[in-house]
């Protein structure tokens, strides 16, 4: 039960910030919303890890310890990001109105996501994946400037395209699953039945679902919205979109993948080790000539949603390990470096990396946040990307993907250097622009919360989170 | 073969005798919808009475053109008709005298003659009612062979009788997608030949906005007469070539017998009011295109007889 | 499936490619709705005709649930929240011209038979002609929503393309379970809700809903 109660528990918040007398109190049960459904999930991730298993309907909706992991994720941006939305609208200065339909459509768009990792039927995590698109337009547009709407225009209409594309590739796969005989259309019957599936359909499906999955993860040349989107969005929608959104999709190409290795005949690896290192190169480049630092850090989402896919296409164990580790990663530390964005943003104003210099003298939190984040979203040690990267470029000499290993290493120095060169830049010379207004508290509270993890998890791994991540590793290989 | 000669000459009386009460029928119902009383249906044919009556005046400056280009448009669509399964579906003594290609090209002799006697006459208005004729000429001519080479591939044979045979055996035929496509090509192109809304307003006065209509401006007495009456019997030409040939070989006649004949008059004069019918309602649906858009309609045919001939060549 | 019901789908499909075509042509925004209503209408029949023997209730439920919420629920949801005042003239402007755009789209629906040919040829059983259209209509959907400029012009390609991959759908996987019902019931009208919500505030933040020609969100030289 404790599985559709995370959830619930967002939906319900949303449905109370629909109300129309609860301007007031929407942030605070939205943030209450969030933390139960994080103690949920961990408890979720704790049960089992004890060995229960968490099947609600066969077929339909289960949990197994891949799902339990994402959740968790999943959960802990959705705190965070909660809690600095109630600071950053206090700043906007929005009618109480408006901030209760932000609240409203965080709180569906939470659900959505939140959804994702429990079902198993691939036709229902199809809906809702198109939900996860449908519900956070509006909150790209939140700022209702025409730069905001064609952003999110630009947001939905490429996503819109890609989810049919990818209804394509699941009928497909559906009706190669019917050739086999069997009618088991969750994750684990199609990955039993791929084997037996004949191989132009299955190639099809390929495709179309690569293509459809990709345009929403921010494959080049897809990724002409994710810029944009990621930029004009209030900063705790774009932490969401940049940090889990990306990464759910991601998921379920995942599991797809699984499914396609099993035809060994269609290259899934390659095709998607080629997709994966030409999002992140193109990704490399476009952070060097970044002109604005919140689009900076979306090029490095899709720069590390390409390493991630690599990682996964070395399909070893141990890849398979470094990839979740990353996507942990990458989810909590870019969420930091988008409340540092936010926070900059709320200080100077202005989002051109050519206006602001002199952060350092504006103010401290801001230009601790835009370097500590800096560092760690381009892999810098200590902080938690560094492993991870490591473990990948590990995974890759391991099954002996030299080329792979290389070019992934020259993308990451090239993102480095765009990164720390724009960032500093940003931070020293004589202060410019100031619009002199305080940094609320809640969103340093924020930012300090989501710091811990971005600098323990560089040093130390917990125990509990390791075994999570191999449990989930093994689901994924297996 | 004296069967077949006195049929076709059935075939040349049913279109010369019956093409102006269709115009005339098309015209009333018309008025009827846009709530008026209308014209009587013989209207047409007292209007021709009268301008044979007429005496003719043919301008000092224009050439042998301008007096061969009535007879031209008067006999052209009657050849045509020999070609043409009218009222039998098996081969009359004319049917191999020419195929569906010759019958475009035989018209192409009418259109040209008249276009030339349009700017022959000096009437400016002629001679931008020619010039905007042949742009829509050339815009449909593709739609045309493209419809054609599509029938003829399904039907291994240029001749319309034999392509009329085997448009409907099998019956699935009837059904198919490249069926209904290139019904809707052929119409669009017949709305577009004929001078018809909403390429062209037949009954519209003001000769700036004309395209068909003035090129008969200059001509007066037994020529208008000629004129009018050929344009008749083009419009019931094009208009059984679409109904025998390409949408509905029903009501034909099998043997050659009188009363079969007299049944298929009545049975192909009954398709070809259904068809006027529903080109009044697509007449007073539309308004006129503008000029510049006429080549987006006859584009719009273009793609829809190429899916329609790439759909019948993938067999769906 | 019995022959008459075969030849009945066969004409269903080709008014399908024609209305297809006809939206590449339509020129004013309400013509092109109504269109698209036919569209849908034409999908709904092809389902009622695939599902009638061997009956499968499935696809008589995606029939009556097509109807209801693309042919019924979405043009009342636009015609509420995108009134016509919010277009500013009745027609649509496109990126192209049209002539140059029917070329396009006859391109493109060669390239959808072409890439169809692979599954037909997996599937010779099922219906050919609802996949090859099915392919061709989405590759033409996926030109209208790049060609238009105005808000719901794209809005309404987006839904053409959806319509022609449930045209393939309901061919090749007739008895998928409720997701396709539970996607089209809830999924598209939501849609449709907020496409016509960002309709309206890109009206009132620029004056006008022509979102194609928004560029002013790109890399600097």
């Amino acid at each position: 039960m404790t599985t559709l109660l995370i959830p619930a528990v967002a939906l319900l918040a949303a449905l109370w910030c629909a109300i129309p007398r609860s301007g007031r109190a929407a942030p605070a049960v939205t943030l209450i919303a969030a933390l139960l459904a994080f103690l949920g999930s961990v408890r979720v991730l704790w049960m089992l890890h004890l060995g229960a298993t968490l099947t609600i309907a066969r077929g339909w909706i289960e949990t197994d310890p891949l799902g339990a992991f994402l959740l968790v994720l999943i959960a802990f941006v959705y705190v965070t990001a909660a809690l600095y939305s109630w600071g950053y609208l206090n700043v906007q200065e929005a009618p109480p109105h408006r901030v209760r339909l932000y609240h409203a459509n965080f709180n569906l768009f939470a659900f959505s996501m939140l959804c994702i990792p429990l079902l198993s039927e691939l036709g229902l995590v199809w809906i809702f994946v198109e939900l996860t698109t449908l519900l956070s337009v509006l909150l790209v547009s939140y700022a209702l400037t025409p730069q905001a709407v064609e952003a999110a225009w630009k947001y939905m209409v490429l996503t819109l395209l890609g989810a049919t594309t990818a209804v394509l590739g699941i009928l497909i796969l559906f009706w190669s699953l019917h050739t086999t005989g069997s009618t088991d259309f969750t994750w684990s019957g199609l990955r039993a039945a791929a084997p037996h599936m004949p191989h132009a359909l299955l190639g099809a499906a390929f495709v179309l679902l690569l293509v459809g999955y990709g345009a929403k993860i921010g494959l080049v040349p897809l990724h002409t919205w994710l810029p944009d989107a990621h930029s004009q969005a209030p900063s705790p929608v774009c932490a969401m979109l940049s940090g889990i959104e990306t990464s759910v999709v991601l998921y379920v190409l995942l599991r797809l993948r699984g499914v396609f290795a099993g035809d060994p005949a269609l290259h899934a690896g390659t095709w998607f080790a080629v997709a994966g290192l030409i999002s992140a190169g193109v990704a490399a480049l476009l952070i060097v000539q970044a002109h604005d630092y919140k689009r900076l850090f979306a090029f490095s989402t899709v720069e590390h949603m390409g390493i991630m896919l690599t990682a996964a296409s070395i399909l070893t164990p141990y890849g398979d390990t470094a990839a979740l580790w990353q996507m942990l990663a990458h989810s909590v530390t870019k969420s930091f470096c988008f409340y540092a964005a936010g926070i900059a943003l709320i200080v100077t104003g202005s989002r051109d990396i050519a206006d602001v210099r002199g952060l350092l003298g504006i103010s401290r939190i801001a230009s601790a946040g835009l370097l500590v984040g800096g560092l760690a979203i381009s892999g810098a040690p200590p902080m938690a990307v560094f492993p991870s990267e490591l473990a990948i470029l590990r995974a890759a000499l391991q099954a002996h993907g030299y080329v792979v290993a290389a070019l992934l290493a020259l993308f990451i120095v090239v993102a480095f250097f765009g990164v720390t060169r724009h960032i500093t830049s940003m931070l020293t010379g004589e202060p410019s622009v100031t619009t002199g207004r305080r940094v609320p508290t809640t969103c340093v509270l924020a930012l300090a919360v989501t710091a811990v993890p971005v600098l323990v998890l560089g040093v130390w791994m917990p125990a509990g989170l390791a075994q999570a991540i191999e449990s989930a590793a093994k689901v994924l290989g297996a | 073969m004296t069967q077949s000669i006195a049929l076709n000459a059935v075939q040349l009386a049913f279109v010369l005798l019956l093409s102006p009460l269709f115009a005339g029928i098309l015209a009333r119902c018309k008025e009827l919808v846009q709530s008026k009383r209308g014209p009587s249906i013989f209207q047409p044919y007292r209007d021709l009475r009268k301008l044979f009556g007429k005496d003719e005046r043919i301008s000092e400056n224009s050439s042998w053109i301008f007096r061969a280009a009535p007879y031209f448009v008067f006999v052209v669509p009657l050849i045509v008709t020999l070609l043409i399964p009218v009222l039998t579906d098996f081969p009359l003594f004319f049917a191999f005298a020419g195929d569906m290609l010759g019958a475009g090209f035989i018209f192409a002799i009418s259109g040209m003659f008249f276009t030339l006697a349009a700017i022959d006459g000096g009437n400016p208005y002629g001679a931008m009612g020619a010039s905007r004729t042949r742009m829509v000429g050339f815009l449909a001519e593709p739609v045309i062979i493209i419809v054609l080479f599509t029938v003829s591939f399904v039907a291994n044979s240029t001749i319309p009788y034999i392509v009329q045979q085997h448009w409907v055996h099998p019956p699935a035929n009837f059904f198919a997608p490249s069926h209904v496509l290139l019904l809707l090509a052929f119409f669009m192109v017949l709305l577009a030949e004929t001078g018809r809304l909403p390429v062209d307003n037949p009954s519209g006065h003001f000769e700036l906005a004309m395209i068909d209509e003035s090129k008969a401006l200059e001509f007066s007495g037994r020529s208008a007469a000629l004129i009018k009456w050929g344009g008749y019997m083009k419009f019931v030409v094009l208009a059984i070539v679409f109904l025998n040939v390409l949408m509905t070989p029903w009501g034909l006649s099998s043997d050659g017998t009188p009363a079969h004949v007299a049944q298929a008059v009545l049975l192909v004069a009954f398709k070809i009011l259904l068809l006027i019918g529903f080109i009044a309602a697509v007449e007073s649906s539309y308004s006129k295109l503008r000029l510049f858009r006429i080549s987006e309609y006859l584009a719009a045919a273009f793609v829809v007889s190429v899916t329609a001939m790439i759909t019948e060549m993938l067999h769906l | 499936m019995t022959p008459l019901l075969a030849e009945l789908n066969a004409l269903v499909l080709g008014l399908f490619i024609i209305s297809t075509i006809a939206m590449t042509v339509t020129r004013q925004i309400g013509a092109c709705m109504q269109i698209f209503v036919v569209q849908s209408l034409l999908l709904a029949a092809s389902a009622f005709l695939l599902g009638a023997s061997p009956f499968s209730w499935h696809l008589f439920a995606l029939g009556c649930v097509t109807v209801l919420s693309k042919a019924i629920i979405i043009p009342w949801l636009l015609r509420v929240l995108v009134p016509n005042e919010i277009h500013q003239r009745r027609e649509l402007s496109q990126a192209l011209d049209v002539p140059t755009t029917l070329l396009v789209a006859l391109g493109l629906t060669l390239a959808g038979y072409a890439f169809a040919q692979h599954l037909v040829h997996a599937a010779p059983n099922l219906s050919p002609g609802n996949i090859s259209m099915g392919f061709a209509a989405l590759l033409v959907g996926l030109l209208l929503l790049a060609v238009r400029v105005e808000a719901v012009p794209q809005l309404l390609g987006l839904l053409a393309m959806e319509n022609a991959a449930f045209l393939t759908g309901i061919a090749i996987a007739p008895d998928f379970p409720l997701i396709a019902e539970l996607a089209i019931a809830f999924d598209v009208p939501l849609l449709a809700f907020i496409v016509a919500l960002l309709a309206r505030i890109a009206y009132r933040s620029m004056g006008t809903t022509e979102v194609g020609a928004l560029t002013s969100l790109q890399e600097r030289q």
